[in-house]
Order: C-alpha cells, then structure tokens, then sequence
C-alpha cells in the first residue's frame, strides 16, 4: 500500500471532515495580531467573576467589590498573620533564604587582610614608641600579608575577569565595595610606606605608615560588618560582636606575625618591643575569646551554625587553641624562646579557624528555615 | 561614578508592580514556563523531589526567576473547616459557597459519585478523626436524611466527601517572584552597581556589569536572587524590564490564565488588593490578608513591596519571612559603630602596652 493511500484512509481527511479555520485563513496566526495603532493593554483592566460556574450556585461570585475597603481592616489583617511570635514552627515550609555561596578563598583572604591590619597597627605603635627598625619590619610585614589578598578575593568572584567592577561605583552602604576601596586605598599606602623606607624617605614611611593604619582599622573590621548586614541569622545577630572580634583576631594575629618575623630577624629576647607585642597579642585572642563566648550565649538557639558540623569543630578547636596559648605564656613567662613562639603559632591557628567557622557557620544557619522564620519575627519585635 | 537611585527617579514614569492573588491561582506553572521562555532560562529540575508535593521545579534561583510554589497543608485552615462544618450541619456532602446540591444516595452508595477513599487517604482520616467531636451533629442530620434514602448511615463516604472537597482546597498555590522591595536588600548590598532601580522603581541586575561576588544572594530576606554556578553571575526577576520597556506586560502576567498575576501600575494594584481582600473577608474567608502592600507606616515589609501577594495562610507556609527588611539598612550602622568603637580600644590597647613596656625598659 502506498504511502499516499495510507494517508488517505486516516481519519481526519480533509474530505471527511471539514478542516475549515475558525479565524482567518490556513498557514495565517488567526488572533493575537495587533492592527496598527493598537494600543497594547499594560495591565488587565476588570476581572470577570465566576458565576457563570455550576460550582457556584448562585452565590456572589465577584472578584472584588470597588469602594467596599472598610477603615483599618487591610493592615488589621496583615497585623494578624504577620505579627506575634509564631504558634506553631511546623508550618515553616522551606526554603525561605539562599545560602551564601562563599568558598574557601574568602575566610583565607579575611584572615590575610585582618593580619596586614594588625601589622599596620603595630607598626604605627613603634614609631610612638621610637623604635624605627621594628616599624619598618611591621610595615613590610603588612604588605607581605596583603599581597595574596586581591588574588584570593578576585579567585572566588564567578566573573573572575570582572573583578575591576568592584571600583565602578564608591557606596559607601555596601561594605563589600568599601572593603574593595579600603583594600585598594590600604595597597597604595602600604606599597608607598615601604618603598618611602626602601629610598629612606623615614619621615614619609612614617607618616604614610601611620595613614595605613588608620585604613587598616576598617580593613581589619569591616568583614564582620560584612557579614552582620546580611539576613543570615547567626551573622545578622552577631552584629555588634562580628566587628570587635574581627578587630581582635586582627590586632591579635599581626602583632603574632610581627613578633615572629621581628623575633626571626635578630630583635633581641626582652626588647620592649617583642615583649610588648606578647601582650598585645594575648591580650586580643583573650578579648577575642570572651567576646565569643559573650556573644554565643546571647545568639542562644540562633548559634546552632556555630556549635553544630565542621564549623563548630573549628570553632571549638579555635578556641582550645586560644586558651592553650593563654596558659603557655602564663605557665612560661620567664621561659625560653620556643614557648612564646608556639604560643604565637597558636594564635595564628587560631585565628584562621575562626574565620573558617564564622565564614562557614553562614550556610547552615541560613538554610535552617525555622530559625530564619523565628528571627524574622523576634528580631522585629526586639526592635 | 555612579549613585544609585532609592527613590523614583523621573515624574513622568510610573512604578509598576505585581498583585499575585493567591487565592485564583490553581498551580498550572504556565507563569514559570512563560517566564523561562522568554527570558531564555533554562529548564531546571524535571524530578519530583520526595516530601515536596508535586513541584518539581524547588524554589526561586538563578534560572527560576518565577516559582509556583505548591503547598499542601496537612490539615484544612479555619475557614475551610467550618465550611466543612456547615456543609455538614445542611445534611449534604456539599462546599460553601452556593453548596453543591444535597448528595443522593445513589451517588453515596456507588462510589463513583462521590470520592473513593483511597484517592485522599489523609483527608478521609482526618475527618474520621473527628467525626466523633465536632461533626456529630452534622453527621446525625446527614444521617437521618440518608436513612430516609436507605443508606446506612455508617457508610464511610458520608465524611469523605465534605471533608475532602473542604481539604482539596487547602492544596494552596503561589506563584512566588522577586519581591521588587522598595528598600532592596540586594540593591544596598551589591559593590559594583549591577543591581539598579529602574524608571518603574524595580530592582533589576545588569548582567554586562555583575561579577559574581555573591553579596547578595545572602542580603536577600526572600532568598530570591542566586549566583548561577554555570555562569558565575547572579540572576533574578527583572519584572521583564526589556518589554516593560516595549508596552508590553511582564510574560508570567500575559501568560495566567486565571488572572492570579496581575500587573499594573502600583498604586492601583494596591487598590485592586484591598478591595479583594475587603470583599474575600466579607465572605467569611477571614485569614486573607495582603503580604507586602497596604500596610501602615512603620510595619510595611522592606518598605513596602513591588510585587506583593493576597495569601490565606501565615506567611511561613509559603517560605516567606513574616518580617524582612534590607538586612544591611538594618545593620550595617549599628555594626559598623561597633567595629569603629573595637578598632579605637585596639589602638588605644596597643600603644598602652608599648608604651608601658618602653616605660619600664
């Protein structure tokens, strides 16, 4: 049988039925075209109502009754669903917030930022202090550990290539893109200091270097700002410790580097200067530590994100070695070199796990739909 | 260098929004289909995802700028009970409003007009559950007139079909999309200005200047926006900027056949929502209520939304925040005070110590 015969039989044939378009003509769009001049509706202008429907009997069916909004009941409405704290957390129904899509570049690159910031507070210390050959070591020190900070930060961009974007704009209300500024201006100053100390321009190191240290100030702190202003709820309210403890782990972690790389490079045992940066550096990790604890009991249940997986472990692990630097140096404190080194090795540790753990503590708090629900409506109440 | 507009920008441009009435919605995911079409999204999910209805697309991302969220409750809200109740106390297996005539015993006793058990395992126990409480006046009414018919009136499908019908409404659908907040979390976040407010006062990412640092997948309160692993930028709704700008209404918008999406300028969207709420609230469906728009001053959600919605359900059924504001207008003053205030001690601490040290040297 031939194909043409096949196709003749089938039914649908246009010599059995009547193929006939209900609009226009056959191969032609027959509704949907606009005619010239035609105005194209923006928005729909009446709603039809459904009492045409059997499922509705006779009853009222309209849409929407125009003019009948009485005084108050909208918001009274709202109030009611959307106030109060939540009866019954079983109806969250996730997911109601992304999750941060940070990788590991970013906790590394807060950690080298908040080192070269601390190192430019040491190195500002110094020169008060009048001990030029340390400031100068400091202030290389700060542009040592600067250096791997734009390739970390532009690594973990998705448009690596774009990384230049960062500068289009100056918004003083993102904190991402004043940290951009902050470490770009931070660079500058840095690179300059210690090229001034390099020609022995000492008087201009001085001066820019003391310049650098007031930038480092926001560079050491605005991670935490950072990543208080975001909705994730353990870094959300976190927000007044995020900073202070990013300042601490800062100040901590370049004073241990300076004290180190100085300690490496001949400054003798009981220089003012060595021993002053011991205390700074204990006292910081100390402050550090007790903000942590502070502000883990007043997140509550909110700081499952910190207690709970591979964060909680860092963050434990963080602060076991805090304590264990504390109680070297105070069990040591005559002692020899090497117990004052591990003490300041310990911090170091210290600090990177525990950017580790409040970087990494944002995507379970956020996916926790519950506790994002139940912050949502407490955070409102509290103010 | 460029500032971004908060406020509108020009008089003679108009903002423009979106009313998702949920209560119309029937969960056909033509908006979503619309939305990927035209905006060259690719398609995303296919599986059914275990415990999560029959939504196989998950959530609003990158790739799903408009999202049908399916929301099965496990058991009927207020309003639908008490229509069960009613419908009950009449004697029928009818639903409110109008009432389906009076279920005939033929209808009861050869399943096939009413609904058979195992289509609605959970609905069925629901009701059995209480048949004992607060249906059992209805159900000796209900009962009386069925033995008139010669039905026992033990018969199971008596409960099944007023509870069902009640509970098959309480399968609720939203189509969820990028909330367009007049004080946008990702706006104040995003470092290099991808994100604007546009002339019809919406948030929209330009993709040429986005690079993907991902500031504001966490700064939005209803995760919406999302880095796309692919192509390393983020993504989200952009209210169909490009036809917006034609005269044409957002695809999703063109695309409902039940009118759940409207579009329209803002103001009278608002008006739109009220009076439907107003008129929802006279029927007795007294939870609705509007989510975004229509609130007082002081207790509007990010300052009011763009794209707001009418629901029946607390907010946290459909995912949403029953709060939300941009996360870094609320915090980024009082956590930067703190930092500045930390960073002050620690140089205040670290010039005591060296000065103490050099003191006793």
């Amino acid at each position: 049988m031939s194909d043409q015969a096949d196709r003749e039989r089938r039914p649908g044939d246009p010599a059995e039925r009547d193929m006939t378009p209900a609009l226009g003509s056959p191969g032609q769009p027959a509704f949907g075209r606009r005619q010239d001049g035609e105005t194209v509706a923006l928005h729909i202008g009446e709603w039809r109502d459904g009492a045409w429907s059997y499922l509705y009997d006779k009853a009222d069916t309209t849409y929407r009754a125009p003019g009948a909004v009485a005084d108050g009941n909208v918001p009274e409405a709202a109030r009611r669903a959307r106030g109060g704290p939540l009866a019954d957390e079983a109806v969250v129904q996730g997911p109601v917030m992304k999750p941060p899509v940070w990788t590991w570049e970013v906790p590394l690159y807060f950690w080298f930022g908040g080192l070269a910031a601390g190192s430019s507070f040491v190195a500002l210390a110094c020169d008060l202090a009048g001990d030029e050959r340390s400031a100068r070591i400091a202030r290389k020190v700060a542009l040592g550990a600067l250096v791997p900070s734009p390739p970390l930060l532009i690594m973990d961009l998705g448009r690596p290539l774009r990384f230049y974007n960062m500068l289009r704009v100056f918004k003083p209300r993102s904190p991402m893109n004043m940290g951009a500024w902050a470490l770009t201006v931070f660079g500058a100053l840095a690179g300059t200091s210690v090229a001034a100390d390099l020609v022995g321009l000492n008087r201009t190191a001085q001066v820019v270097g003391g310049l650098n240290a007031v930038v480092g100030g926001y560079l050491g702190s605005y991670a935490g700002v950072l990543l208080a202003s975001t909705a994730v709820p353990v870094w959300a309210r976190s927000r007044l410790f995020l900073g202070p403890i990013f300042v601490a782990t800062a100040t901590a972690n370049g004073a241990a580097t300076c004290r180190l790389v100085l300690a490496a490079t001949g400054l003798p045992v009981g220089h003012p200067t060595r021993i002053a940066l011991g205390h700074v550096e204990s006292g910081a990790m100390a402050v550090e530590l007790l903000l942590s604890q502070v502000n883990e009991r007043s997140l509550g249940p909110l700081s499952d994100g910190l207690e709970e997986g591979r964060s909680g472990t860092l963050f434990r692990a963080a602060k076991w070695s805090v304590r264990s630097g504390l109680a070297l140096r105070l069990a040591r404190r005559r002692g020899g070199p090497w117990a004052h080194h591990l003490a300041s090795g310990l911090y170091l540790a210290a600090g990177l796990m525990f950017r580790y753990a409040w970087v990494g503590a944002g995507p379970p708090s956020a996916k926790n739909d519950r506790v994002v629900a139940r912050m949502a409506r407490e955070h409102h109440h509290a103010g | 260098m460029t500032e971004i507009a908060i406020e509108r920008v020009g008089g003679s441009d108009q903002r423009m929004g979106f009313f998702t009435d949920t209560t119309v919605c029937i969960g056909c995911k033509a908006c979503e289909v619309a939305c990927k079409q035209w905006n060259d999204l690719p398609g995303t999910g296919g599986a059914l995802t275990p415990g999560r209805s029959y939504d196989n697309t998950g959530s609003l991302g990158g790739e799903t700028w408009r999202h049908v969220r399916f929301v099965e409750l496990s058991e009927p809200s207020d309003g639908l009970k008490r229509e069960a109740r009613e419908a009950l106390a009449r004697g029928n297996g009818g639903h409110v409003p109008g009432g389906l005539p009076a279920v005939t015993a033929e209808e009861l006793a050869g399943a096939g007009g009413g609904v058979a058990q195992e289509e609605i395992p959970d609905l069925v126990q629901w009701a059995s559950e209480r048949t004992e409480g607060e249906f059992a006046g209805g159900m000796a009414a209900a009962g009386a007139g069925l033995a008139e018919a010669g039905v026992a009136p033990d018969d199971a499908s008596l409960v099944d079909v007023a509870a069902a019908v009640a509970a098959f409404d309480s399968w609720i659908f939203m189509s969820d999309v990028c909330k367009h907040c007049t004080r946008a979390g990702c706006l104040d976040a995003c470092p290099t200005g991808a994100l604007i407010r546009t002339e019809f006062e919406t948030v929209v990412l330009q993709e040429d200047v986005c690079n993907g640092c991902g500031y504001c997948v966490p700064a939005c309160p209803f995760g919406v926006v999302d880095r796309v692993k692919e192509d390393g930028r983020a993504a989200k709704c952009t209210l169909c900027y490009d036809r917006l700008q034609d005269g044409l209404e957002p695809a999703c918008a063109k695309a409902c056949p039940t009118d759940s999406i409207q579009f329209g300028p803002y103001e009278e969207l608002v008006e739109v929502a009220r009076e439907r709420v107003t008129t929802l609230q006279g029927r007795g469906v007294t939870g609705a209520y509007l989510y975004g728009a229509g609130d007082v001053d002081g207790e509007e959600l990010a300052g009011g939304l763009g794209a707001f919605f009418l629901l029946t359900e607390p907010p946290e059924r459909y995912g949403l925040p029953a709060q939300a504001d941009s996360p870094i207008q609320q915090n980024v003053v009082p956590a930067t005070l703190a930092a500045m205030g930390a960073g002050l001690a620690a140089a205040v601490g670290v010039a005591a110590a060296f000065l103490w040290e050099k003191r006793r040297a």
